[in-house]
């Protein structure tokens, strides 16, 4: 009994802080989207604020549009992260790629990466004024808006930077795993290589990478940032409608805020739950 | 059925030669062994047979044509693999059919071939489970299934036993010599096991450090070891030097009548399990003195002192002395193998 009870003795500390603060934070927020704020002289309980935000057409487009970023910046990074991940395999320069992929975007912050990405894309940036210094556009208003526009491109070119990589190595790892001789089998089957790729690499990585879809589109759905920098005035990302919400001077106006966060968390325990199911299927394969 | 030819093939890894001018002919429907120690090159001359590996030299000749311009896929050889590797993500069926579903078999030809082949390696009512879910044996039998679905030219063996244990060995041994008789592959079994080798091939070519030093039947490889490394690869071995003059071989422990009459001076090799003890109240014309004695179940293993000589001996386990005895021996040269002193 005292055996089992160790290891989450010795935890307690952590785990006080983390799950005090996680916790605190979100019974807080519930109660406060339940519009329960005393100090501002809200005292009942009632799901009013749910019905209003749920059914508010802005809201509803701002939720479109954070999943509708998410899943394309997550589907892009993912395709192109699989494929980069296996010519790297396949390149016999592994270390130098490695080191150039890798290491560069995943250390750069998402701000600086919004800033990155607003300095070459806007039309005022870097490639409109090489397209024009070459004579391609005749004027840099000529360059597409993919800037603070409504179809989102520059922030889902800013996540499918950051994130690619992260996909990259995370398959790396995973398919430099996964043994060498499966597809020598495949061949000698009569498989040739992209059938090899689709049929056995593909299939043996899937459960890995649905793990990493779901971490890189938990955070970009969460993420306030990089919408911030460079998402369009309307329709805004959640997160940055729940900020905006939530710098309300008017106090009573708290509730509706918490509701777009406890939205946002109900799709995060959603996301996380599907992460741990996919923990499932990658442990199928064992054995 | 085809014809396999390997000719002169040599590869080198970092500079070590792997292989070593490797020739070796394996007529139509026929299982030869490639019997060796680990680490004789056995497993690269498969994966050259397939096209996964290209020698440095030399060349494979399927049905008498050169085939090392064919890449590995369309090369329709088929290696099953010591660790099955079967794919951990598909079923039984979906494994015994990937070859097929990979050359665009229609899919109601590739169910019937399937469910051939696992009518032909007894594997009904496991075709939905998943390899984690299967025995060694099992696994081992789709393994074979899946090899032998896409009809290769050559199908090659690499240790397919060496996971399995005991029983099943025997039985899967057995199992996979009926399944080659009856479908004719021509077949390479590739293996270190000695007796694996010599019940279930037609003829086996003994592989050592790249070369293959003998290759015949295996009564021949066995009876008339073309060298001593060969004859000592299966097994310990009694040498005793001596000179041979009119038929009769003197040496330190006697002098024997012996029918071979080649050279004058050398070793005859005698295998210690043709090496009989009696009593020594039986006169066999030789005495020796007990030295060492180890029990092996249904077999006793002695070393024993015939004129300081040592000779070992392999006995049933129901001739029973003990260290110190002195006993006769019988020693039949004719039955010895005779290597000229270099």
């Amino acid at each position: 009994m005292k055996r089992n009870l160790k290891p989450y003795v010795l935890l307690l500390p952590v785990m006080l802080v983390i799950l005090g603060i996680f916790v605190s934070g979100l019974v807080m927020a519930l109660i406060q989207s339940l519009g329960y704020f005393p100090v501002v002289g809200l005292k009942d309980i009632t799901l009013k604020y749910y019905k209003e935000v749920l059914t508010d057409k802005s809201f509803l487009s701002s939720l479109s549009f954070s999943l509708y970023i998410s899943f394309t910046s997550s589907i892009i990074a993912i395709i192109v992260g699989i494929l980069l991940a296996y010519s790297i395999l396949r390149s016999n320069k592994k270390e130098r790629m490695e080191q150039i992929v890798y290491k560069l975007p995943i250390i750069v912050p998402h701000a600086v990466a919004a800033l990155l990405m607003y300095n070459v894309l806007s039309q005022s940036g870097i490639l409109p004024r090489i397209l024009y210094n070459m004579g391609i556009i005749s004027s840099q208003s000529e360059f597409p808006s993919l800037i603070f526009d409504n179809r989102g491109i520059g922030i889902i070119l800013a996540y499918v930077w950051k994130e690619i990589p992260f996909i990259a190595m995370v398959v790396y790892t995973i398919l430099s795993n996964i043994n060498d001789k499966l597809s020598e089998v495949a061949l000698n089957l009569g498989a040739n290589k992209r059938q090899v790729f689709f049929h056995i690499l593909l299939p043996l990585i899937m459960p890995s990478v649905f793990s990493a879809f779901i971490i890189i589109f938990a955070f970009s759905f969460g993420a306030f940032e990089v919408p911030y920098l460079l998402g369009p005035t309307a329709p805004k990302a959640l997160p940055v409608k729940a900020y905006i919400e939530y710098n309300n001077p008017d106090l009573t106006h708290r509730p509706y805020s918490m509701v777009i966060n406890m939205s946002l968390t109900f799709i995060s325990i959603i996301l996380v739950w599907l992460y741990h199911k996919s923990f499932k299927l990658i442990s199928k394969y064992d054995g | 059925m085809s014809r396999l030819e390997l000719k002169n093939i040599t590869k080198k890894f970092d500079n070590k030669i792997i292989l070593d001018n490797i020739n070796l002919v394996v007529e139509e429907g026929e299982m030869v062994s490639l019997l060796g120690p680990s680490g004789c090159g056995k497993t690269t001359t498969l994966k050259i047979i397939t096209g996964l590996i290209y020698p440095d030299n030399g060349d494979v000749l399927l049905n008498n044509k050169s085939v090392l311009a064919v890449p590995v896929e369309k090369r329709e050889t088929v290696i099953v693999f010591q660790d099955y590797l079967l794919f951990p993500h598909m079923t039984v069926e979906e494994n015994i059919g990937f070859g097929l579903k990979m050359a665009k078999v229609d899919k109601k030809v590739r169910d019937k071939k399937v469910k051939e082949m696992i009518n032909l390696v007894r594997l009904n009512g496991h075709e939905k489970k998943y390899p984690r879910e299967l025995s060694g044996g099992q696994k081992q039998r789709v393994a074979l299934a899946r090899a032998i679905a896409v009809e290769p030219k050559v199908l090659l063996l690499d240790e397919p036993f060496s996971n399995l244990d005991g029983r099943l060995r025997e039985n899967m041994r057995e199992f996979v010599c009926e399944l080659q008789k009856q479908l004719k592959i021509t077949t390479i079994l590739v293996t270190h096991d000695r007796e694996e080798a010599l019940m279930t091939s037609d003829k086996v070519a003994v592989m050592l450090e790249g070369k293959i030093r003998q290759f015949g039947s295996p009564e021949e490889i066995y009876k008339k070891p073309a060298t001593k490394d060969v004859a000592d690869f299966f097994g310990e071995k009694n040498y005793i030097k001596g000179t041979i003059e009119n038929n009769i071989f003197k040496s330190r422990i006697g002098n024997f009548k012996t029918t071979f009459n080649k050279f004058s001076k050398g070793k005859a090799m005698i295998r210690p399990e043709e090496i009989e003890i009696f009593s020594k109240d039986v006169d066999t014309g030789l005495l020796g003195k007990i030295k060492k004695k180890k029990f092996a179940g249904d077999r006793m293993y002695y070393n024993i002192l015939i004129n300081d000589v040592e000779i070992k001996c392999i006995t049933k386990f129901n001739k029973n002395y003990n260290v110190g005895d002195m006993v006769s021996v019988k020693i039949d040269f004719n039955d010895a193998v005779f290597f000229k002193e270099e």
